[in-house]
């Protein structure tokens, strides 16, 4: 992948699905490219499309239409079969944590790991959003914002190149979303980082925010506060 | 470009099997109660019986060291058949003997064991090929209705020494005419002793019963003694022996118990076969509960196959160590079975078989298979995106 090749590209994008006998085309004619070190927002009320599209570019639903470069990849439409690069490249930062239960948060966090320095760059992380001193507990014994930071420290342990949130500040309150927003840009610097959610609030900083409706993008206004 | 690789040995510890299992006992132990109750259960039942073969075989044992020949057609043997007996080659030396037999109760049902009514002069020399003692009593005096008997015998009957026995004091009784236990044996080969004397007396209905040479072969010539017993011929060209050898009993054994490993596998394929349903079906259960955890890692990128492994090994390890526990616990329970009740009574059973552990190794066998197809057909149509939808709406 040369330099200047975004990391994520994605053309025309249209997802359609059958809902009863009603035909709904969530996602329609979305193209969409991520940079290196470039943070954007994709905001949207309820039903827009958002996540459905973030579901496409994560190569976790094939497009009815469209396509999507990762790493100067093509995915290919199988799930499974993207799924070794989402694994290497991508790491994902859900509404809900997904943390298993039975692990550790630092296991929780190695199990996403796919090479060999993930052992140390999960201590420095830990150490970096204020989790060192919980590596070792079960998610039960976290707070709610103490499992999103430690679903987020999950997300970095594999030094992706694109990170893809959904919602993550959705079932925090306001100062707990806001703070976990302020590590995940920190952790991202460098990186590409597409955040999905509701709340534009929690786009500061954000290089562009795009705003979804009928499953359409349109660009919106950015704040540059970086 | 994403490698593709499975996992790292790094995250392959975090997603251990053994990790989940050692964490969710709770969760654990429903399968492998189930399990390990039923492989103890099959140990308990397949192990008892051997005690058919291994109590039958024990009476056995005396024809491995001498065997018993008898006219095929003519009521006694005469001059002409005892001296066609006696060109044996490989014969040491013969005595003559009636036979009856003496009814012992076995785990289910009775065998029988034999009682030889030997000359007084050839007892010693009998007792000493067979390696049978005397460890109680005496030995039938002469002309006298004196049986010894051996130990096992005494024990499973519940007899006591001068108490008597035969049709005459039991009507049920098998065993012709009245015996007094005089003596206990003991020794490998199961046989009681009686006199010969007695046996013949013409008062007696014994008389009746037909005569006996016992035929001892000359030192590791006992099949080619044996082999020339069968081959005697009359002048009809039928044989003119009934020879009763190992061999003989041993058919014997084993046509009675043709059908039994048949019964076993057919008991054992059952239950294994329902276990391995229930199994599967807790293992689907179990796995609802595990369905955010399987979501999340189908959508960050672990392979299927990899978590399809981690399911099918999770369920190995149950069944495996739960067969084990099984099977140690039956085998206990066999034992106290054996040296509390069996032993006691006479009844000879070997506690360790290996029949039980083959049979019953059906149950993690097939109940790892059809966990794995289960979860992997589950896995399979997992959806990640619909998981993660249903957690966040």
């Amino acid at each position: 992948m040369s330099e200047r090749e975004p990391l994520l590209d994605a053309r025309d994008l249209a997802l359609e699905y059958h809902d009863g006998s009603r035909r709904v085309r969530a996602v329609d004619g979305v193209s969409l490219r991520i940079e290196r070190g470039a943070f954007v927002g994709l905001v949207g009320p309820s039903g827009s499309g958002k996540s459905s599209l973030l579901f496409l570019l994560a190569g976790l639903r094939p497009p009815t239409q469209g396509s999507v470069r990762l790493l100067g990849h093509e995915l290919p439409r199988r799930p499974d079969g993207s799924a070794g690069i989402r694994r290497a490249h991508v790491g994902f930062l859900f509404q809900e944590p997904f943390l298993v239960p039975y692990l550790t948060v630092r296991e929780n966090a190695l199990s996403h790991v796919a090479d060999e320095g993930g052992a140390a760059r999960v201590e420095a992380l830990a150490e970096a959003i204020g989790m060192a001193s919980l590596l070792d507990e079960r998610p039960h014994r976290l707070s709610g914002g103490e499992r999103q930071r430690a679903s987020l420290l999950r997300a970095l342990a594999g030094d992706p190149e694109l990170i893809l949130a959904d919602e993550p500040t959705a079932s925090l309150d306001q100062g707990t979303g806001r703070a976990v927003m302020e590590v995940l840009r920190a952790q991202a610097a460098g990186k590409g980082l597409l955040v999905v959610t509701h709340d534009p609030g929690m786009l500061e900083g954000a290089d562009r925010v795009l705003h979804l409706a009928d499953g359409r993008v349109h660009e919106g206004p950015v704040e540059r506060t970086r | 470009m994403g490698s593709g690789r499975p996992s790292t040995p790094i995250a392959r510890r975090a997603l251990s099997p053994w990790t989940f299992l050692r964490r969710n006992p709770r969760r654990v132990l429903p399968l492998f109660g189930i399990q390990a109750l039923v492989s103890c259960l099959l140990v308990l039942i397949i192990t008892p019986t051997n005690a058919f073969e291994a109590t039958a075989t024990a009476g056995l044992r005396p024809l491995e060291i001498l065997t018993i020949v008898a006219p095929r057609v003519r009521s006694e043997f005469d001059e002409d058949l005892l001296a066609r007996m006696d060109a044996n080659p490989h014969q040491r030396d013969r005595m003559p003997a009636k036979m009856f037999w003496v009814r012992t109760p076995m785990i289910v049902g009775e065998t029988a064991t034999p009682i030889l009514a030997l000359p007084g002069t050839a007892r010693d020399g009998f007792l000493e090929r067979t390696g049978v003692r005397l460890v109680a009593g005496t030995l039938p005096e002469p002309g006298s209705d004196g049986v010894a008997l051996h130990e096992a015998v005494v024990r499973s009957r519940g007899m006591t020494l001068g108490e008597t026995f035969g049709q005459l004091v039991n009507p049920r009784d098998v065993l012709p005419g009245r015996f007094t236990l005089v003596g206990i044996l003991a020794g490998e080969s199961r046989l009681g002793l009686a006199d010969f004397a007695y046996a013949e007396n013409p008062l007696f209905v014994l008389a009746r019963r037909r005569p006996f040479q016992v035929v001892f072969a000359k030192p590791g010539q006992k099949d080619a003694s044996d082999a020339f017993l069968h081959a005697v011929e009359q002048e009809d060209g039928e044989a003119a022996y009934r020879v009763i050898d190992d061999d003989f009993m041993q058919a014997q054994i084993d046509a009675a118990l043709r059908n039994l490993p048949a019964i076993i596998g057919f008991i054992t394929f059952s239950v294994a076969f329902v276990v391995a349903f229930v199994v599967a079906l807790l293992n689907v259960i179990a796995f609802q509960v595990r369905t955010d955890e399987f979501g999340m890692f189908l959508a960050i990128g672990h392979p299927r196959w990899l978590l399809v492994r981690k399911l099918a090994i999770e369920a190995a390890l149950v069944a495996l160590v739960a067969w084990l526990v099984g099977l140690a616990a039956g085998w206990l329970g066999v034992w106290a079975y054996d040296r509390f009740y069996l032993a006691p009574r006479g009844i000879l059973m070997h506690v360790f078989d290996v029949r039980p552990l083959l049979f019953s190794l059906t149950v993690p066998l097939l109940s790892t298979l059809t966990a794995a197809v289960a979860l992997a057909r589950r896995l399979h149509r997992m959806d990640p995106v619909a998981v993660i939808q249903r957690r966040g709406a």
